[in-house]
């Protein structure tokens, strides 16, 4: 087979490289940007390299945010002594979208996984227990306050319960409340796919671990 | 639950091949090797996602096809129409259609569309290794239960995320953080727990209908029996000790007494599996014992028990699915008659032809290994040449009597 355009071929390439994406939806989009006019093909590729140059993690919740701290860790109006930990940034913007809750979170990077090589260390845990701990160290600017309650809020698969469990036995000595979303969430899905109805549910009808 | 019609496109030795079934019993002729197995195949597929000869999709795949389909139409007891379609691509994996929607998870189709398959190979079930019995276990309890197949499913998964950690310690010999394995046991628990449970509680259900399955198939009259004790004795003495409130001739089974002695037999074998870097306890390990009488199947039994007592695990597998579902299930027979005494035949074509059974579809090499037995009873037969093309129906008989 003989490619026209190795140039056009080499964007297929790039897009067939994103999850979900199948070389068949590849070439699609790779057309779409071909007829799209020159200025928007601009605008596309900033968006791109912006998030690289412009977005950095939270250094108080590791959810990636343009500022430090993020703005939800800045608000006065958020409610400090509660932390939500989810696996992804994308499951912060689930749980905002549901405008059920006040507290703020913690962005783990994932959840263990010994078959992907995620060990503890390698996710913001030990981060987390700091923040519980009232040792949230220097660089954060979030006011001191006692954190009243930790709301697990990982994914329902093997992985998210198992980190659960880890954090849960490390978080419970402090004597805070340590609760998980209730699993009315389908079983298997991800968080971040969820509706946001179901959701709200399983928020509000959270159970202790 | 009926299949209507199926159509197979690349399907092992099948190119284009479509058929129409009987709502009661369907015999498929035709010489080996001519694809009859294949349809039932494609049928057990369209049930339950896979095969049960292989676990590749790629093998079932026409050879230079570039993709297989098969589309079934089925037919619930309130006639309500049903289309499911299977379609694998090479690089690209399989997709399920119910009613033109595609499945999230093919374990959504599990129980839905109950089947249940006679094959030569059933006397592995008293024959062969635990896994067979495993499986057996397994298939059954999901057909009727989606909340075991998910904890079958998560415990797959933890078992193999536990085995991975119990390895990466093994070669770094030292496990540094405690709460890392301890985690991953809790979660092994957590859904091994559940399956132990539902595997019990089917023990104790199924023995009804595997006594009355054998009666029916078998000439001499030993009673067959099931055993299940997924933990030892010194696991149950060592929880004793430490609650006796519990002791006693009432062996309560409960999610939390499991747990109990799941954590006592990991906490026994935790040096060896340190040793070995694999989880050697959990339901993954299970057996069933069988016994006809007093004794063991798997020693004691003779050619034909070995035959009486397979197929009676399937029957009664039936029953069992029959009882719990709204549906009755599709019951796929390959080539079982071709090697059994005029005796059995008949006495199983008994049993297909009563009210007790809904749709069946029989494989056999010669027509007359089922017809000479049918015995008034009518049969709707479909040749399947060499090269899997599908007659319709010219040798139909129906001995309407
Ligand atoms: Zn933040």
């Amino acid at each position: 087979m003989q490619f026209t355009s190795e140039t056009v071929e080499s964007l297929v390439d790039q897009f067939a490289r994103l999850p979900g994406i199948g070389r068949k939806t590849a070439r699609r989009l790779a057309a779409f940007v071909l007829k799209l006019p020159k200025s928007e093909v601009e605008q596309m590729a900033k968006a791109l390299i912006a998030v690289k140059e412009k977005v950095v993690f939270c250094s108080v919740c590791f959810n990636v945010t343009d500022h430090d701290p993020c703005p939800i860790c800045a608000s006065s109006k958020r409610n400090h002594e509660i932390i939500c930990v989810v696996e992804e940034p994308n499951d912060v913007m689930a749980i905002e979208r549901t405008h059920g809750f006040n507290g703020v979170y913690h962005v783990l990077g994932g959840a263990i996984s010994p078959l992907d090589g995620i060990g503890p260390e390698d996710l913001r845990i030990r981060e987390l227990i700091g923040r519980v701990n009232g040792k949230s160290g220097a660089v954060t600017s979030e006011p001191m306050v006692k954190t009243k309650e930790v709301i697990l809020a990982v994914n329902p698969s093997v992985e998210g319960d198992t980190t659960a469990y880890y954090i849960s036995q490390l978080v419970s000595p402090f004597g805070i409340k340590v609760t998980r979303l209730a699993q009315g969430i389908s079983v298997g899905s991800d968080l971040e796919f969820t509706d946001e109805a179901t959701l709200t549910r399983a928020l509000e009808a959270r159970v202790s671990v | 639950m009926i299949l209507k019609s199926i159509r197979l496109r690349n399907f092992r030795a099948h190119e284009n091949s479509e058929i129409q079934f009987d709502d009661r019993a369907n015999l498929l002729v035709g010489p080996n090797g001519a694809g009859k197995t294949n349809i039932l195949e494609a049928i057990y597929m369209m049930c339950l996602s896979r095969s049960f000869l292989t676990s590749s999709d790629r093998y079932v795949l026409r050879k230079d096809a570039p993709h297989f389909e098969i589309e079934g139409v089925f037919e619930s007891e309130k006639r309500v129409p049903i289309k499911v379609r299977v379609a694998f691509v090479p690089g690209e994996g399989k997709k399920i259609f119910v009613g033109g929607a595609p499945l999230d998870r093919f374990s959504e189709l599990v129980g839905r569309f109950p089947v249940v398959i006679f094959s030569p190979e059933d006397q592995q079930l008293t024959s062969d290794g635990p896994e067979v019995r495993r499986r057996f276990l397994d298939n059954i309890i999901s057909q009727t239960s989606s909340v075991y197949l998910d904890h079958l499913l998560r415990y797959g998964k933890a078992l193999k995320q536990r085995n991975e950690l119990l390895q990466i310690s093994r070669k770094r010999r030292t496990a540094p953080d405690p709460m890392l394995p301890e985690s991953w046991t809790e979660e092994l628990i957590r859904h091994g727990s559940h399956l132990i449970l539902a595997r019990h509680k089917f023990v104790t259900d199924f023995s009804n209908h595997l006594e009355s399955a054998y009666q029916k198939i078998g000439t001499v009259v030993e009673r067959p029996s099931l055993s299940y004790d997924p933990f030892s004795d010194t696991s149950l003495q060592q929880l004793d000790l430490i609650k006796s409130d519990q002791s006693g001739a009432d062996i309560v089974w409960s999610i939390d007494r499991i747990q109990d002695l799941f954590r006592i037999e990991i906490a026994r074998k935790a040096a060896s599996e340190r040793d070995r870097g694999i989880t050697l306890v959990g339901p993954h390990r299970d057996d069933l014992e069988m016994s006809l009488g007093l004794l063991p199947v798997r020693r004691f039994a003779s050619q034909g028990q070995h035959r009486t007592f397979g197929m009676s695990m399937k029957l009664a597998q039936y029953e069992y699915l029959k009882e719990r579902n709204s549906e009755k299930p599709i019951l796929l027979l390959d080539d079982v008659f071709d090697n059994l005494d005029p005796m059995r035949i008949g006495a199983f074509l008994d049993i297909l032809g009563s009210n007790a059974i809904g749709q069946s579809i029989t494989t056999a090499a010669r027509k007359e290994i089922v017809h000479d037995h049918l015995n008034g009873m009518s049969c709707h037969t479909i040749e399947v040449c060499s090269g899997g093309h599908v007659q319709p129906s010219l040798l139909e008989i129906a001995l309407e009597l």
